[in-house]
């Protein structure tokens, strides 16, 4: 409540003609029913009443803290601040303690769980994830998968970034736009020929793989993730290299590298924090990604099926296994937790320079 | 980055030859060798399925046959497409004209059809983590302690797999354990079983979509924030403007083009839903554009009508990005 709505509210209440007998009856109230009425009805009217500043009166707990609120307004903001902060934690977190409340509570209680309290206590769930099915199995194949896919992009990526941050050439525009414009494509716009072109039995792929063709091998679905992925991180690298000065390249060319020699041993390392983030921002874009995930594999572990499929499968095969699905979820995103922990200043930069630069 | 160093060592000859090959070229050729791993997965991957993927949307569907791809039959199937036509339960689009009121006629339920559906959650959606991600840049602005626990809290949400962003809704919404479908039919909104019910399960989807996301927005929106010079604000202060007047006329303007970018992006990311849908309600259910896709590939084996519906979605969306980037020129003129 700024000082321009007080006044305001009061030239209403003044223009209204009861605006000082409207505020009688809560004070009446507030004084009748003792000091610390909480259901003081008159609270919102005092807040609008220019009397309320009166530090004499004898008033309720809301009605003192009302009064201090006006007379401090930076009080007020303080406390909005402390409850909007509450309330963004509380939603935001609260899912994930409800999750591990759910996966804690024997399965034959799941129907009595509460909000807050779990319907007894049986930790086994977190063992049983692992027995019903190979969950650990479905787990590395992700980690292999991102991990891959991460390396792929931060190669493949590092030498197109060094090329747009760096050199000045033609086409270097249009070249640039046309990076930009690929991450604007749904990838569903992509599937249906990919879907085709891995189903697509290769003689010269027999040796190397069992069917010949590259649906059910981890190759179709990090192929497909590192070309979606790599835009953004050929943005975020481009600006990090365009910003090491470029005495530095050349006093190593002098020294005797090569070209590709001085931007694998200058500019990489020197833009150190500009590869872990777009590295990290990676592997969780590809850990965490759904579509080509859940469509390239028939969803069998021995065929490369990421973790998706493996808490899938506790939702479909077998009948109710509410609390193995939770289960396997904390154990799902502990890595990717652990990372933002450990890394949330290099995602912070990364979504922004990423997102400014495009 | 073994290249470098078997080069250098003077071992690998096979290597050696085109690095000495790189060495002696212009600069402009030296930027095309190095582009050119990036654009050649980028055409793997993109480029020619974007092209194969409208070339697949002229030809009949053969459902029966091997080859799921039938004769050439021009752009029958975005006709039927957009007249409703299609033989599955969700359309594409299928509204017709009507001489009284409300002067549209709906051949499938709303909610039945992707267009709408689609439309209706990404604008839904973007507006709402707008609004919440504003309020999380605001406090995540302010310097108090603890503001780095706060801020991960705020992430958390944001990197965690969209599939366990569904089971965590799938459960809180489930009938039998959720408390969410509890509350949400003790106030009349949900029916007895919210996640077979198009309108609730749209409402579901909504919400996990704003929890899940409103961090990159406040990310984005914060970046935003902190490039604010602090010394207006000291100015407007001694010149009498409450803090209300200080949001509006010196915050607001100043984010304005970090928060489009930010809504553009969210906006291309929303219209693409499919997993979040997938792992909770089904595509039947919900039918999203990128969902309308697979039902049509997987339910009734329609290849081309499936590369139809997959082009007019990124048709679509390209729509959606034009008129950002306008936008984004008219309010900024240099940030796109």
């Amino acid at each position: 409540m700024t000082r321009d709505d007080r006044v305001d509210a009061a030239a209403e209440n003044a223009a209204a003609g009861d605006g000082p007998t409207a505020s009688v009856p809560g004070t009446a109230h507030a004084t009748d029913g003792g000091v610390t009425d909480p259901s003081a009805g008159g609270a919102t009217e005092e807040v609008i009443d220019p009397t309320a500043n009166e530090p004499d009166l004898d008033r309720g707990i809301i009605e003192a803290w009302a009064a201090k609120m006006i007379t401090n307004p930076e009080r007020a903001y303080r406390a909005t601040f402390y409850v909007a902060t509450v309330f963004f934690l509380v939603t935001t977190l609260f899912p994930f303690y409800w999750l591990f409340v759910v996966a804690v509570t024997p399965r034959n209680n799941l129907s009595d769980v509460g909000v807050f309290i779990p319907a007894g206590f049986n930790p086994g769930a977190f063992v049983e994830i692992f027995t019903t099915l190979p969950f650990h199995r479905y787990v590395f194949n992700s980690f292999l998968i991102a991990t891959v896919a991460t390396v792929a992009v931060l190669l493949v990526g590092s030498l197109a970034g060094y090329v747009f941050g760096r050199l000045d050439f033609r086409g270097r525009s249009p070249l640039l736009l046309l990076v930009l414009v690929t991450s604007f494509f749904p990838p569903a716009a992509f599937f249906i020929p990919l879907n085709r072109l891995f189903n697509t039995n290769v003689d010269v792929l027999r040796p190397l793989l069992s069917a010949g063709s590259l649906y059910n091998t981890p190759y179709a679905i990090f192929i497909p993730l590192s070309a979606i992925f790599l835009p953004l991180s050929i943005f975020i690298l481009m600006t990090f290299y365009s910003q090491i000065p470029d005495g530095l390249e050349d006093a190593s060319r002098v020294e005797g590298t090569t070209r590709l020699g001085a931007l694998f041993r200058v500019i990489v390392p020197l833009s150190a924090p500009g590869v872990a983030t777009a590295g990290v921002l990676t592997f969780i874009s590809v850990y965490n990604e759904y579509f080509f995930s859940s469509l390239m594999t028939d969803g069998r572990p021995q065929n490369w099926a990421p973790m998706l499929e493996g808490i899938l499968r506790f939702q479909g095969e077998f009948e109710v296994l509410y609390n193995l699905m939770a289960a396997a979820s904390i154990v799902a995103v502990l890595p990717v937790a652990i990372l933002v922990v450990v890394a949330q200043e290099k995602i912070v930069s990364g979504l922004t320079t990423g997102a400014v630069k495009e | 980055m073994s290249t470098d160093t078997r080069a250098d060592g003077g071992g690998g000859s096979l290597l050696a030859r085109p690095l000495n090959w790189l060495e002696t070229q212009s600069e402009e050729v030296y930027a095309y060798v190095l582009l050119a791993p990036a654009f050649l997965l980028l055409a793997v991957v993109a480029f020619y399925p974007l092209i194969e993927t409208f070339r697949f949307s002229l030809l009949a569907d053969a459902v029966a046959s091997a080859d799921p791809f039938g004769e050439f039959i021009g752009l029958d199937h975005y006709i039927a497409l957009l007249t409703g036509d299609t033989n599955f339960t969700q359309q594409f689009i299928s509204v017709s004209l009507s001489s009284s009121f409300p002067f549209v006629d709906f051949g499938a339920p709303f909610l039945q059809q992707a267009i709408f559906v689609t439309l209706a959650f990404a604008i839904i959606s973007v507006f709402f983590e707008t609004l919440i991600g504003f309020g999380q840049a605001l406090v995540l602005d302010q310097d108090f302690y603890g503001r780095r626990w706060v801020r991960v809290a705020i992430i958390i949400p944001w990197a965690i797999p969209i599939v366990i962003q569904g089971m965590i809704f799938f459960l809180i919404f489930n009938p039998t354990i959720g408390f969410g479908a509890e509350f949400m039919q003790w106030l009349g909104v949900f029916g007895s079983n919210p996640l077979s019910s198009s309108s609730d399960s749209f409402l579901i989807v909504l919400v996990a979509d704003i929890w899940k996301t409103t961090a990159f927005m406040a990310l984005l929106i914060l970046a935003g924030l902190q490039s604010i010079d602090r010394g207006l604000y000291d100015v407007a202060k001694v010149s009498g403007a409450s803090p209300w007047q200080r949001f509006k006329y010196i915050t607001l303007p100043l984010v304005a083009p970090a928060l489009l970018v930010a809504m553009l992006f969210r906006t291309m990311d929303a219209m693409r839903i499919y997993g979040l849908i997938d792992s909770t309600a089904g595509c039947e259910t919900v039918p999203s554009l990128t969902c309308l896709v697979i039902i049509a590939l997987q339910e009734s084996r329609r290849w081309a009508t499936a590369s139809a519906v997959a082009f007019l979605t990124a048709v679509v969306i390209s729509g959606f990005v034009v008129v950002y980037l306008l936008a984004l020129r008219n309010s900024s003129g240099g940030v796109a």
